[in-house]
């Protein structure tokens, strides 16, 4: 009770003060306009490039590799902040608990970054509403296109937020905050683009480099996996390690937050 | 005979320990709180006062002990006691850019207040603490340190809580700001009841019905004023302003009391009265009875006659001064040792 009690009103609260943040307008201007130009010139030279996928495939890699820079300005303030300013003692005075701070700032950075790429999925439906016979020769009329790159930003999303959100608990200083996470973010995406040696497909391991191999397994060409989705393919093993890393990001920073407290 | 039970103390404290690494902050303290009561937490910085605060508002847990808040055990539903009390923490650390009702809203809700209860209790509490529309209407960060309190306490008391815990609410306030939060205090007193940790002794002398005194991590000393002043001043300090000499005072004075000294005596004014400060060992029924004396006494005049009770500020020093001699004995004796040791 008290966990979904605190949960609501800290979401609430947050999404507010993401609303009323001039550097959350300012980064989100600059982002979707260099979107929009990027996605501009995409569809114009398509016919010419040798890109396999279907073409609103890119806005979803845009929005992926523009991320390193767009969820810092959304969750550095969030913790960092707060202990600056020691409001985050304040706000464990109330029946809160740590579980409920983090998911809480969690969830408003999420869903605003959500709010973005639905506002970068309204060029190519702008395309479809004012011209409408190219949308059609561009495949804008799949709506699994949509959907599956949708579902990719957001289990991407959910993962880069939850990054942002620990960077935010371990520092008082929020550019410190912001640099760690857009670092944390950049490296996790170079992890996932580059290849760094097959997965061990054994089920033991012989090696410490079978161990790495079966660790990294999910993470192995994780960007690859863009190719299941943007055909409207929800590759369930891709959210699932997204899933697993919300989750343990976000636990690293609920115990941050305990650790503060006592 | 009268079978009612006795009421539950609000708080209940048994033997609680709490160490931050090699410093032992709570070396078991043990105290209890009735209904209603306003208490004073006292002692130097680094006594304990804070922990002793941050462990009963379930904010931190404690090594070892017990304590019950409100009938919540701390040890099984740390954070079930937040329901029941209000706390102000140290230096009240708010966010700037909110404004006073949005902040108290947003409070509110986070303590499960909703509706129209939420609205209410809203209006109670900015009148209780004399925040009138006009502040509320206004930006934290743009409100003096004075207002600033009395928004933390506005939201102490948000939800009608059993114990409110205030945790030096006066610090670096000026003395007509301090006393809006006395007046609160006042307002409440009965219904709610009050810890209260400050340095400002004259503060708790004024409005507290009890103290504690706490000292490296111990308690030393706990009662009301008169308990306090019995335990630790045994020495009843009376003045007399009189029209007559040294010598013919005190072989009056010793006609009542052999042990009474004179302790100092000093001109008031160019006609020739005299104040004389005595120290009596027999309490202020003896020094009573000198004065009845002295009155009869046809060729001596008095002019004024005051019994001096020991303020707090006194008491806190007798009080403390025993435990930081022997901390301080302990720590040389821990240092010597070391050093021998460093010398082997």
């Amino acid at each position: 009770m008290i966990m979904t009690q605190g949960y609501w009103v800290i979401l609430r609260t947050e999404i507010f003060s993401l609303f009323i943040s001039p550097a959350t307008y300012v980064s989100t201007f600059y982002f979707l306009a260099l979107l929009g130009v990027g996605f501009r010139f995409f569809i114009e030279s398509f016919t010419g490039t040798n890109w396999i996928l279907p073409p609103l495939s890119s806005l979803a890699l845009g929005l992926l590799f523009g991320a390193p820079a767009l969820i810092p300005f959304l969750t550095m303030r969030t913790i960092a902040e707060e202990r600056r300013l020691g409001t985050l003692e304040t706000l464990m005075t109330a029946p809160v608990n740590a579980v409920s701070i983090i998911a809480g700032k969690w969830s408003a950075s999420y869903l605003f970054y959500l709010m973005i790429c639905s506002g970068a999925y309204a060029y190519p439906l702008l395309v479809c509403i004012i011209f409408p016979e190219q949308a059609k020769s561009l495949g804008f009329n799949q709506l699994e296109h949509w959907i599956g790159g949708f579902t990719f930003l957001m289990s991407f999303g959910a993962s880069f937020c939850a990054i942002g959100i620990f960077s935010s608990s371990i520092t008082r200083n929020q550019m410190v905050a912001g640099m760690l996470s857009f670092s944390l973010i950049t490296l996790y995406l170079a992890v996932m683009a580059f290849s760094y040696g097959e997965p061990s497909q054994a089920d033991q391991f012989n090696s410490y480099e079978d161990l790495f191999a079966m660790l990294g397994g999910s993470l192995y060409r994780g960007l690859d996996k863009i190719q299941f989705f943007a055909l409207g393919v929800l590759h369930i093993p891709t959210i699932l390690h997204q899933l697993i890393v919300v989750f343990f990001f976000l636990s690293l920073a609920t115990l941050q937050i305990e650790k503060i407290r006592h | 005979m009268s079978t009612e039970p006795k009421p539950l103390p609000i708080i209940e404290v048994l033997n609680l320990k709490k160490r931050y690494g090699l410093i032992q902050a709570l070396k078991g303290i043990s105290f209890s709180v009735g209904k209603g009561e306003i208490i004073g937490f006292l002692g130097p910085n680094g006594a304990g006062k804070s922990t002793t605060l941050k462990i009963l508002s379930g904010l931190i847990p404690a090594d070892s002990g017990e304590a019950k808040v409100c009938g919540v055990d701390l040890a099984e539903e740390e954070g079930e006691v937040r329901n029941h009390i209000g706390f102000l923490p140290e230096n009240n650390p708010l966010p700037e850019e909110l404004r006073v009702i949005e902040y108290l809203k947003f409070r509110a809700m986070l303590k499960g207040l909703r509706g129209s209860r939420k609205r209410d209790r809203i209006r109670i509490a900015l009148d209780i603490c004399d925040l009138e529309r006009k502040v509320s209407e206004r930006k934290i960060g743009n409100l003096s340190k004075g207002y600033k309190q009395r928004v933390g306490i506005a939201d102490a008391l948000l939800t009608e809580p059993r114990l409110v815990i205030l945790d030096e609410p006066t610090i670096g306030l000026d003395p007509r700001q301090s006393a809006v939060t006395r007046k609160m205090m006042e307002r409440l007193r009965g219904d709610v009841t009050f810890l209260l940790s400050s340095h400002i002794l004259s503060e708790v002398e004024a409005c507290c019905d009890r103290m504690i005194i706490l000292s490296h991590g111990q308690i030393v000393a706990e009662g009301t004023l008169n308990q306090l002043q019995k335990e630790f001043i045994n020495r009843t300090i009376f003045e007399v302003v009189a029209l007559t000499n040294r010598m013919s005072l005190q072989k009056n004075v010793r006609e009542i009391d052999e042990t009474c000294e004179l302790l100092q005596d000093e001109p008031v004014d160019v006609s020739g009265k005299k104040r004389f400060i005595f120290s009596t060992e027999k309490g202020e029924v003896v020094a009573e009875a000198i004065l009845r004396y002295l009155v009869k006494i046809p060729d001596l005049r008095v002019f004024e006659f005051q019994i001096e009770r020991p303020d707090l500020e006194t008491i806190f020093l007798r009080a403390t001064k025993k435990n930081w001699e022997e901390n301080d004995h302990l720590g040389k004796k821990r240092s010597g040792f070391k050093k021998s040791n460093q010398l082997i």
